[in-house]
C-alpha cells in the first residue's frame, strides 16, 4: 500500500469513528468520573506575556536542545511573525519541525505588540492521551505528557483530539508513522529536575519553571500585587481540567489567539461518548491497528514491546 | 553525566552582569562603569555605564529596590519596606540567583509555607527585566546587540550570521 492512499484510508477510518462515537453519546452519563486535580508533584511552566519581548531564544533552545532540523530562516530573524495562513487567520503553530514556536499579536488593548510562546500545554487530563487507542502517550508524575512512537500506528486521532492543536505529524516516512510534540524535555531534564532548555534560555524570565500549585500562587499573586498590568485570569488553571503550562497576559486572551471558550472540565467528558464505544470496538480496532502498526512498522521486522514505555525524543 | 551547572551556563544566553558589589569605595561613590561579564555565552560581556545611568536617573531605587534604605519606588514594596534599613550589598546576585529553577532553590523557597516572596525573578531575568523593560519604556537603545555583542557560539546557537540556514523548506506550517 502506497503512503498516501494508506493515509487517506486512516482519514477515513478516523471520520467514520468519529460519526460513530456521535452515535453512541448516549452511553455518556454512564461515564461520569470524579473530579481530578492533578498530580501532586506535577511541575508547570508559568508564561507571562507581559515579559516576552519576542526574541524567539526559546525557539532557538528548543531546537537546540532536541536536534531538531534546520530553520528556514535564522532564529533571530523576525519576519516569521508576519507569516499567516488558512487566508490569514492562522499564525503560526508547532510543527513536525519545532515544538514551540512564538507569535506577535497587534492588539487594540495595548498599543505594543504582545508575543505569545507556544507549545504543548501538558494537561493535567490530556485529550491526546484519552483520545489515543493504543496507549502512545503518557502524563507523566513530573507533569510531562510525553508519546512513544514505537506504538503509535499514525492514526492522528490526538492531533484532532488536542484542544490545542499541538500535535504535529511527521511525514518523512510514510511508513514510520510519528508524531511531534513539545515533551517538556522529559528525557533529557525534566526527570533529572532540570528546567526545559527553552525556560532556562529566556532572558526576560518570561517562563517561570516549578510546581504547578507553587505557579497557581504566583499567577494569583503577579496579577493581585499589579492589577492594573494584569487581565485578572489564569490561562491553564481551569481550562480542560487545568494545564501544566498556563499564561497571564495583560491583554484579553482572545485578543492573542487564546481559545477562551474552552471548558473548564477535562476533554475526557467529551469523549466518553467516544468511550463508550470502545468495549464495541474493542475486538475490532485493535486488530485493524495492529495490522496497520504491523504494515508501517513492517521494515523493522519486529513487534515492539508496549509495556516498556520507552520515549523517543525526535532527532536524537 | 554532565553537571547541572554546565547545562544551566549552556543554557544562559546572554550576559549577565553580576554588579560588583564591593566596588562602592569608602566614601559611598557610585561605581562609574560595572564590568558585566560573569555568565556571558553567547553573547558577550558589557561594561555598564553606570555614572552615565545615575544621570539619567537619580533616585537609586528605580534600579536598586530598597537597597540602600533610602525609600521605596515601588509602592507594592512599600507596603512592608518603607522602613527597611540599607542593605550591605547592592549585588542583585545577593538575591536573584543564577539559577532560580534548581530543584535546591525550590525547595528552599517552599519550604517556608508563610514566605511572601515565592516569585524572585534569576539574575539573568532580573538583568532583562529592569534594563531592556526600561530601555523599550525610554525609547533607548533595545536591540540585543545594542548591549552586548554576540559571540561565535551565540550565532551558531541563533543558526545566524555564518551559521544561517542554507535553504531548506519555507517554514513554520504545516496542518
Ligand atoms: S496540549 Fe494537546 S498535546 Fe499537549 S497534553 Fe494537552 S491535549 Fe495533549
Ligand atoms: S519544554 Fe522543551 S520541548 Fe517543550 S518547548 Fe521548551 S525546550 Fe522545547
Ligand atoms: S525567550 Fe522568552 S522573551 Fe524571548 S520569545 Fe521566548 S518566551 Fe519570549
Amino acid at each position: 500500500m502506497s503512503g498516501i492512499s494508506r493515509r487517506k484510508f486512516l482519514k477515513s477510518t478516523v471520520v467514520a469513528g468519529g460519526s460513530a462515537a456521535a452515535a453512541m453519546s448516549s452511553t455518556k452519563s454512564a461515564f461520569a468520573m470524579k473530579e481530578f486535580e492533578g498530580y501532586p508533584d506535577s511541575m508547570g511552566v508559568l508564561v507571562d506575556l507581559t515579559r516576552c519581548i519576542g526574541c524567539r531564544t526559546c525557539e532557538a533552545a528548543c531546537n537546540k536542545e532536541h536536534n531538531l532540523p534546520e530553520p528556514a530562516v535564522p532564529f533571530d530573524n523576525f519576519s516569521v511573525f508576519d507569516q499567516v495562513f488558512h487566508g490569514g487567520k492562522q499564525k503560526r503553530r508547532p510543527t513536525e519541525k519545532a515544538y514551540t514556536v512564538v507569535n506577535r499579536y497587534e492588539t487594540k488593548a495595548q498599543g505594543a505588540p504582545v508575543y505569545r510562546k507556544i507549545q504543548c500545554n501538558h494537561c493535567s487530563e490530556p485529550a491526546c492521551l484519552t483520545s489515543c487507542f493504543v496507549n502512545a502517550y503518557k502524563k507523566t508524575k513530573e507533569g510531562a505528557v510525553i508519546y512513544n512512537a514505537d506504538v503509535c500506528v499514525g492514526c492522528r486521532m490526538c492531533m484532532v483530539a488536542c484542544p490545542f492543536g499541538v500535535p504535529a505529524y511527521s511525514y518523512d516516512s510514510a511508513l514510520h508513522p510519528e508524531i511531534i510534540k513539545c515533551n517538556f524535555c522529559y528525557d533529557k531534564r525534566l526527570k533529572n529536575g532540570q528546567p526545559p532548555a527553552c525556560v532556562e534560555a529566556c532572558p526576560q524570565d518570561a517562563l517561570t519553571f516549578g510546581h504547578r500549585k507553587t505557579l497557581v500562587k504566583i499567577a494569583h499573586e503577579r496579577i493581585r500585587s499589579n492589577h492594573k498590568k494584569y487581565v485578572d485570569y489564569v490561562y491553564g488553571e481551569k481550562e480542560v481540567g487545568g494545564t501544566s503550562w498556563m499564561y497571564l497576559s495583560s491583554v484579553p486572551f482572545d485578543q492573542v489567539g487564546f481559545n477562551t471558550t474552552l471548558q473548564k472540565h477535562p476533554i475526557l467528558d467529551n469523549t466518553k461518548s467516544f468511550l463508550g464505544i470502545v468495549p464495541m470496538v474493542l475486538g475490532i480496532w485493535p486488530a485493524m491497528f495492529l495490522g496497520f502498526h504491523l504494515l508501517a512498522k513492517g521494515g523493522k521486522g519486529e513487534k515492539e514491546d508496549k509495556s516498556k514505555n520507552k520515549v523517543e525524543v525526535h532527532g536524537e | 553525566m554532565k553537571s547541572r551547572k554546565i547545562w544551566a551556563l549552556k543554557g544562559i544566553i546572554v550576559a549577565l552582569f553580576l554588579l560588583a558589589a564591593p566596588s562602592f569605595g569608602a566614601a559611598g561613590e557610585p561605581p562609574a562603569t560595572v564590568r558585566i561579564d560573569s555568565l556571558s555565552h553567547l553573547y558577550d560581556g558589557i561594561d555598564f555605564d553606570h555614572e552615565m545611568h545615575v544621570g539619567v536617573e537619580e533616585d537609586c531605587s528605580v534600579c536598586h529596590h530598597h537597597v540602600f534604605g533610602d525609600g521605596v519606588a515601588n509602592k507594592q514594596c512599600a507596603r512592608c519596606h518603607s522602613d527597611s534599613k540599607g542593605t550591605s550589598s547592592v549585588a542583585c546576585r545577593d538575591c536573584h540567583v543564577e539559577e532560580p529553577f534548581t530543584l535546591e532553590h525550590m525547595m528552599k523557597i517552599e519550604a517556608d509555607p508563610n514566605r511572601y516572596h515565592i516569585d524572585i525573578t534569576g539574575l539573568k531575568g532580573a538583568y532583562h527585566l529592569r534594563c531592556l523593560n526600561c530601555h523599550i519604556e525610554m525609547d533607548a537603545p533595545s536591540e540585543c546587540a545594542d548591549c552586548h555583542e554576540r559571540t561565535d557560539i551565540g550565532d551558531r546557537f541563533y543558526r545566524s550570521g555564518k551559521y544561517a540556514p542554507t535553504g531548506g523548506e519555507s517554514g513554520g506550517h504545516h496542518e
